[in-house]
Formats: C-alpha cells, sequence, structure tokens
C-alpha cells in the first residue's frame, strides 16, 4: 500500500471514533462533483450525458464546502465532468486543503500541465491527483475514445511530479483487458514514479453507450486473480489491500452504499455514485431516508448482483481492516509482505 | 442492448398510463421535457428529480431559461412530452470503433 501513514491514521481515528460513537452508518468519502461537464466522451462513462444548458452549469465553491462539512467525511473524491474544467476548482481544492481534507482530485489530466503552469494548484500531502489512465496507450485511447489522450496524461502527470505533488492513477477495467498488458501498465506507473495505483472494474451505466464490455462477477474475479496472483513489490495500490483481495475473489464483502456518497448539482445522489434513483436535499435527508436494504448482493436488488466498484466495497473493505482483527491482520499481512 | 429513446413521445395520462409513471419515465431521461400544468403554462427543462412518497409529491427541473432548479407538485402536471434530444441515445462508442476501423482500412496499403 502507498497511502501515507498520516492519511491512513487520519482515516484510522476517524473510522473508530464513529464506532465509539455507535454511529452504525458513516461515511468514508465524499464523492463531490461540482460539474458534469467534460472535455472527453468516454465509451464507459454515464456521468455527462445531460442537456447543453445543464453541463453547462456547476456548483458554486460555497455549495461545495457546505456539503462537505455536512457530510463530514475525511476525505474528499472530486470526479465529474472533469473537475479541471470547473473554473474555481483552485480555491475549492484550496479550502479543502485549509480544512485538512485529504483531496483525490480525479482528473483525464488533459489540462493538468496547463493548470499547473498557471499556478491553480499548491503541492500538500492533503492533495492528490487522481490521473484516469485505463492501461497503455492503445487501451487508455480507445477507452477515452480519443488518440492522443495518453501521451497528454503522462506529460500531466511528469509535470506534476516535478512539482512536487503527490499523484496517483485510477483504472477502470472492462472485460477486453489483458492480465499481462495491466501488468506491463502497472510497471509504467512505477516507473513514472506515481505514489499508487487505484483500480476498479467498471459498472454497467444505463446511460453509457458501450454496455458490452462491463465485467461480470467471476470474470472480475478472474482478471484480478491473473494480474494480481504475484504482484510486483514495486507496485504500489493506492487503496485497500482488502478491497483488492475481494476483486480477486479472497474476501466476500457486501456493498456499503452510504459509504462514499455523491453531492452534485442535483443535491445528495440516491443510494450511490452509480445509481440515481433520486436525490435528496440534504445528507441527513439521505442518510436517513433511503432505502439501504434494497441495495447491495444480498438485497436481490437486480442492478446490484455484478457490481463490485470501489465506491461500494472499499469502504466495507477498510472497515473491515479497522474493526476486525482479522481484518487488521490480513491488512497488515498484506502491506508487510506485498502478496494480496 | 440499447434501449430504444423516449425521445418526441407525448403521452396521454390516463388509467393505463398514469402521471407517476410519466414522471418516473421523464426522471430517467437525459433530455429536456415540456411540463404541462395545470394554468396552461408550459415548464420547459431537465427533470432531474421526482419524489413520490413526500405528502405532496413532487418534481424538480432546471429550466433551460432560468438559473436555478424549480419544484412542481405532481397534482399541477396535466402532461409531460419528451420534447428535448435524448442525449443518452445514439451510439458513440460504435461511431469510434467505426472510424477507428476505417483510419486502420485507410493506412493499410492497397491489396493488403
Amino acid at each position: 500500500m502507498s497511502v501515507p501513514v498520516s492519511q491512513m491514521w487520519t482515516v484510522a481515528t476517524y473510522v473508530l471514533g464513529q464506532r465509539l460513537r455507535g454511529r452504525k452508518r458513516y461515511p468514508l468519502v465524499l464523492m463531490l462533483e461540482p460539474l458534469f461537464r467534460c472535455n472527453l466522451a468516454c465509451a464507459g462513462c454515464g456521468k455527462i450525458q445531460y442537456p447543453g444548458h445543464v453541463l453547462r452549469k456547476h456548483l458554486s465553491v460555497e455549495q461545495c464546502l457546505a456539503a462537505v462539512e455536512e457530510c463530514g467525511a475525511p476525505m474528499v473524491s472530486i470526479p465529474g465532468g472533469e473537475p479541471l474544467m470547473y473554473p474555481e476548482i483552485g480555491r475549492l481544492v484550496t479550502e479543502l486543503v485549509a480544512r485538512r481534507k485529504y483531496v483525490y482530485l480525479c482528473t483525464n489530466a488533459i489540462l493538468l500541465k496547463e493548470k499547473l503552469e498557471a499556478g491553480w494548484f499548491t503541492p500538500s500531502k492533503y492533495l492528490s491527483f487522481s490521473v484516469h489512465m485505463d492501461g497503455l496507450k492503445p487501451e487508455h485511447d480507445e477507452a477515452v475514445c480519443r488518440d492522443g489522450v495518453f501521451d497528454q496524461a503522462i506529460e500531466g502527470i511528469k509535470e506534476a511530479l516535478r512539482r512536487g505533488f503527490r499523484v496517483t492513477t485510477n483504472t477502470t477495467l472492462f472485460d477486453n483487458a489483458s492480465p499481462i498488458r495491466m501488468q506491463m501498465f502497472f510497471d509504467e506507473m512505477m516507473d513514472l514514479g506515481v505514489e499508487g495505483m487505484m483500480l476498479s472494474p467498471g459498472y454497467s451505466y444505463s446511460k453509457a453507450p458501450d454496455q458490452e464490455h462491463f465485467l461480470r462477477r467471476q470474470k472480475t474475479n478472474e482478471l484480478f486473480s491473473k494480474m494480481l496472483e504475484n504482484p510486483k513489490k514495486r507496485w504500489k495500490f493506492n487503496q485497500s489491500p482488502l478491497f483488492l483481495q475481494f476483486l480477486m475473489g479472497k474476501q466476500e464483502f457486501e456493498c456499503t452504499p452510504w459509504g462514499n456518497p455523491t453531492y452534485n448539482l442535483f443535491g445528495w445522489q440516491r443510494p450511490c455514485y452509480l445509481l440515481q434513483e433520486g436525490y435528496a436535499a440534504t445528507f441527513k435527508e439521505l442518510m436517513e431516508t433511503t432505502r439501504w436494504e434494497e441495495y447491495g448482493r444480498k438485497s436481490g436488488n437486480d442492478k446490484c448482483q455484478a457490481c463490485m466498484v470501489h465506491c461500494g466495497h472499499e469502504p466495507t473493505a477498510v472497515n473491515h481492516t479497522f474493526t476486525s482483527w482479522k481484518g487488521f491482520r490480513d491488512t497488515v499481512a498484506a502491506t508487510v509482505t506485498g502478496k494480496l | 442492448m440499447e434501449e430504444k429513446s423516449l425521445e418526441g413521445w407525448a403521452p396521454d395520462i390516463h388509467d393505463a398510463v398514469t402521471l407517476a409513471e410519466v414522471v418516473d419515465r421523464a426522471f430517467d431521461y437525459r433530455g429536456d421535457v415540456t411540463v404541462l400544468l395545470d394554468d396552461g403554462r408550459e415548464l420547459i427543462g431537465y427533470l432531474f428529480n421526482r419524489n413520490p412518497d413526500a405528502a405532496e409529491p413532487f418534481v424538480q427541473m432546471f429550466e433551460r431559461e432560468a438559473s436555478g432548479a424549480s419544484s412542481v407538485p405532481y397534482a399541477r402536471i396535466r402532461a409531460i412530452r419528451f420534447t428535448g434530444k435524448d442525449t443518452a441515445a445514439g451510439n458513440s462508442y460504435a461511431a469510434w470503433l467505426r472510424s477507428k476501423e476505417a483510419a486502420k482500412a485507410a493506412s493499410s496499403p492497397p491489396g493488403a
């Protein structure tokens, strides 16, 4: 694992604090979407299909900060849309860092070099650029439906690293992924000097154009087992090793849909980052009025049966680490030995 | 398989197609709709939320010509027309594959 100790400590104390207070449900990462606009139209993305007047709207920094305060999660992930197209992203990040929130700015990095050169950001242990990379150059450019994006992202990553920023990558895997090619990709990212990589299988968004290539559960287990069965010591993953074991079929986790709550132009999204079944006006309303028992694999909900995505299952893995001896032992063992 | 788009749909609301069903379809629709109200006004915009369980069920919209969101009770809605372009319809992945194939074919030497 490559998560800095201070971040692990913050998460550990937060989770234990929530447990001590007897809170059954609490958020871990706020998914804050200030806008839906993007400079790509990836085949697997169901986030950007809206009329032009909706795409031109965005949240104010004040709305974002109010959501962060209301939610209280120690980490804030800023996806979208493309956050670097949000005109106030620099101010938003500055405010979040001042509040000691660990920020993952999820970007395709097309604009990263330009924004860094313009001085929009300052390096901080609280800020990590999480660059969308779906594999080596041919695979990535195909996934984002545009040639040349891989090279632009690499350029952005190099510039961010040169300036002393934390940089991680986030990779969504589909059923056409090759384990060997992915291992080559891990090597390439480590050669670049990124802090760590985040992996997740894709989710079949009903609005995404490409419906044929999303992974189903067994295929997910097979792919991740082949890819990670003998992980190189130098591969660093910026996520829970238990979540990776879950993807390999070595752990059985149920979804925690409230773990990564989502806030965007429409409000607090029910029930999770992936499904859009309605919106609540406040975080409290989201937590208290969503019928959580209707989601997750055990619920029998069809939409949840094949899902193994990070936003629902990584919070379960993290919770398992800090609330059970077995979870803690497995996490320590994986961290120390590098074996998954 | 891609679902058939509802673009252009203008359902009459009656026993067989209830208002709640049409609202649900409009909520799921990724284009603008036109909401006809009981006073004859028409609201054109994106219907992004609905709450049938509220004491007074309502929908929420971003109207095309307004900056903020508006809320409309179900009781005031007479009809909903799917008038805007369905932004989720189409086949951009297929189009991307077609363009890749075309580019490959164009770069291949003749007879290869």
